[in-house]
């Protein structure tokens, strides 16, 4: 009786196996058809809803590549983890990365995150592509010779609120309310150099430095007031909490100068808590939905269509980003005929990469992308109505 | 006859200790996995002096981290100095950090003594995030490998696998280090003034003197374990001041017991394992974290082996025979 179980189980098992070792094949050769990409941005936390965004804004770019035959002939399968905007975790999950053998990391919201990861994926050789992250330090190649970014770099950013100022404004007596930090100063730093670059006659008339988590400007804003200035550069990144805030208690104290948001900071979080106030904020960014001339580009229509019809809402700037980064990425393989990180890399560095959502896009030697930013003034802050300032 | 055998069953144990990576695969994420613990354990160890032997909570150990990954990074990077002497580096500008806390504080209690510690994290932060030399929030990138010549070999590295040698190697010196403390008359002074200040007192032991030579001591072994982490991540920033680092030397500590040998290092394995391996999401780890804290905390002060302790007094009592 025991004899005959055991031998019943033995052929079960011996069944299980055959069938194991012929499925294997076709299950290994599945496996090297697809090209995995590994995404790796907060998920979680305060910044969770903006790396989600990002992420799903590459599910749906991986969607529209495969669509068209995917990457060297192969799907893309993505691979999506959570840094949870701590540096730690993130050098956790780009080394899983490298476990799970990707092709390339999109990757970064938060500058120290981003640094972090770089070293560990560059030592171990594979190719990172930095999405959103600003910091100047990603470029500089001490970390990783074959840095990539998408998003604009503070430099840029500088000359065109230099440009808003004295060019389009013709502002001559300037305020800065300015964050206290590195990203903060350095931006302040940058446009106050683009300036002087100008060669037109400006005033700096009052400078008041807040630290990131301020909500309450008031006294700040007493000062800028008494100051008399023509326009003042708001640099807050906090875009959900101080940024609204501030532009609120800037109409409520009854600033005449133009309110100038730095580029990128005017976000529809912003709008959402700041409402009417926002009217007559001048601004500026590099990538809008629906302004041209994305609303041109063909790529762009066919991603704002699909995310819009899976999340219900016109992607942002980091959700571009996000799909841009893919696209610039598939399109760089393709082109270099390899997933090799230097080969992918040198395809990018130095080179404009052709149909991406945000148009061809060049990209600096360094790695940095090179944008044509767009000049926007709120019409209507209630309904976030808003028109390109010429 | 028995300590003749414990030490040798501690030395093997040490031993088998350094192959846990190769048993566990050899893969490079087992590498990035034990040296990460042992790091972090060895962070946790500088924090555990205070809370173990003292008995007080010390919000501040992320500072002398800290100060051990910068002081790594800056020297390493600006001025080129090896492994050796960035670590001496560390050692003296954590004993400078811990003797101006330590004066600060000497004079604090309990919730006090918390408060200004988590005060002088919080400060050292601001300067650490404003100070341009220090690399501002960007903090500093591009750590070299780390070097330890040694009469002609060449240590350290700059991959997980190669610095696991070290991690482990600080990691033994560390509990060697434990070990030797709780049998020292410092230890065993630090342990009198928590535990019975009045005896502490009659027998002329000054307590302030001891409450300072503790954190003194304490504070490089938390820089020994940054200094190693800033080498491992090639990168430091002001997140190595963040309650990230703080909560999870202070669970590890408790979570398996205080005045346990072992403790801090189980604890770290046990958290580390959870979030590489078991990650249930960023909130998830985090709500699954906190709630193991507030149990352990609530229902078994002693930790998991207060929980030991527990079930064998149960089965004692279940043995003895009914009245």
């Amino acid at each position: 009786m025991s004899s005959k179980l055991i031998g019943r189980r033995q052929i079960t098992m011996g069944a299980t196996a055959g069938v194991a070792t012929l499925a294997l094949p076709s299950l290994v050769r599945a496996q090297d058809q697809s090209i995995k990409v590994g995404t790796i941005f907060p998920l979680s936390g305060p910044a969770g809803p903006n790396g989600q965004a990002v992420t799903h804004a590459v599910k749906i770019a991986a969607d529209m590549i495969n669509a068209k035959g995917g990457v060297l002939g192969r799907k893309i399968v993505l691979v999506s983890k959570d840094d949870e905007s701590t540096p730690a975790v993130g050098v956790t999950r780009a080394n899983e990365m490298v476990a799970e053998k990707v092709a390339v990391v999109i990757e970064g919201w938060n500058s120290p995150v981003t640094l972090a990861m770089q070293p560990v994926l560059a030592r171990a050789n594979v190719l990172d592509i930095t999405a959103v992250s600003k910091a100047d330090p990603i470029l500089a190649g001490q970390a990783n010779p074959y840095a990539v970014r998408i998003n604009s770099s503070n430099g840029q950013d500088g000359l065109v609120i230099a440009d808003i100022l004295l060019n389009k404004l013709k502002a001559k007596r300037i305020g800065f309310l300015t964050q206290n930090d590195a990203y903060g100063n350095g931006a302040q730093a940058v446009i106050e150099a683009e300036m002087t670059k100008l060669g037109k006659p400006w005033e700096k008339v009052v400078t008041e430095q807040f630290p990131f988590k301020q909500t309450d400007f008031r006294v700040s804003l007493a000062n800028v007031k008494q100051a008399k200035p023509d326009a003042v550069v708001a640099i807050n990144a906090a875009e959900s909490s101080g940024m609204p805030a501030l532009i609120q208690q800037y109409r409520q104290a009854g600033i005449e100068g133009t309110l100038v948001g730095a580029v990128g900071t005017i976000l529809p979080t912003v709008f959402r808590i700041a409402g009417e106030a926002m009217t007559g904020v001048v601004s500026a960014d590099i990538y809008f939905p629906d302004l041209p001339p994305f609303d041109g580009i063909k790529e762009n229509i066919e991603f704002v269509a699909a995310y819009k019809k899976a999340h219900n809402e016109l992607p942002d700037k980091g959700a571009a980003l996000g799909a841009a980064a893919l696209e610039v990425w598939a399109s760089a393989a393709n082109a270099a005929k390899s997933l090799d990180r230097k080969a992918v890399a040198e395809a990018i560095r130095g080179k404009t990469v052709p149909g991406t959502i945000l148009g061809n896009l060049a990209f600096a030697a360094n790695g940095q992308a090179q944008h044509k930013e767009t000049v926007i003034k709120v019409v209507d802050g209630k309904t976030a109505k808003i028109e390109v300032l010429k | 006859m028995i300590k003749r055998h414990s030490t040798s069953f501690a030395l093997v144990l040490a031993g088998l200790a350094y192959f846990v990576p190769t048993v566990a695969g050899g893969a490079p994420a087992a590498y990035t996995a034990c040296t990460t613990i042992a790091i972090l354990a060895v962070m946790a160890y500088g924090a555990d002096l205070i809370l173990s032997y003292l008995g007080e909570v010390s919000l501040g150990h992320t500072v002398f981290w800290a100060a051990g990954g910068y002081a790594a990074a800056l020297l390493s990077v600006n001025y080129g100095w090896n492994g050796w002497a960035t670590a001496g580096g560390a050692i003296v500008v954590a004993i400078i950090f811990a003797c101006l806390l330590g004066l600060a504080t000497l004079r604090t209690r309990e919730f006090v003594f918390s408060l200004v510690t988590y005060a002088a994290a919080v400060v050292a932060m601001e300067i650490a995030f404003n100070w341009s030399y220090l690399g501002g929030s960007d903090g500093i990138v591009g750590v070299p490998p780390l070097d330890l010549p040694l009469f002609g070999w060449q240590l350290g590295g700059g991959t997980n696998d190669e610095l696991w040698l070290i991690a482990w190697l600080l990691l033994m010196v560390t509990l060697l280090f434990i070990h030797r403390f709780r049998r020292s008359r410092l230890g065993i002074s630090a342990l009198m003034v928590h535990m019975n200040p009045d005896l502490a007192t009659a027998l002329g032991v000054d307590a302030r003197r001891v409450r300072l030579a503790v954190f003194v001591t304490s504070a490089p072994i938390s820089a020994l374990a940054g200094w190693l982490y800033a080498y491992q991540r090639a990168y430091v920033g002001t997140d190595m001041f963040e309650s990230y680092f703080l909560v999870l030397m202070l669970t590890a500590i408790v979570i398996v017991g205080r005045r346990m040998i072992l403790g801090p290092l189980v604890g770290t394995a046990l958290i580390i394992v959870q979030q590489n391996f078991f990650s249930i999401g960023g909130d998830g780890d985090k709500i699954v974290l906190g709630a193991v804290l507030a149990a352990i905390l609530l229902l078994w002060p002693k930790g998991l082996v207060g929980v030991w302790d527990l079930l064998a007094s149960r089965r004692a009592q279940a043995a003895r025979p009914t009245t």
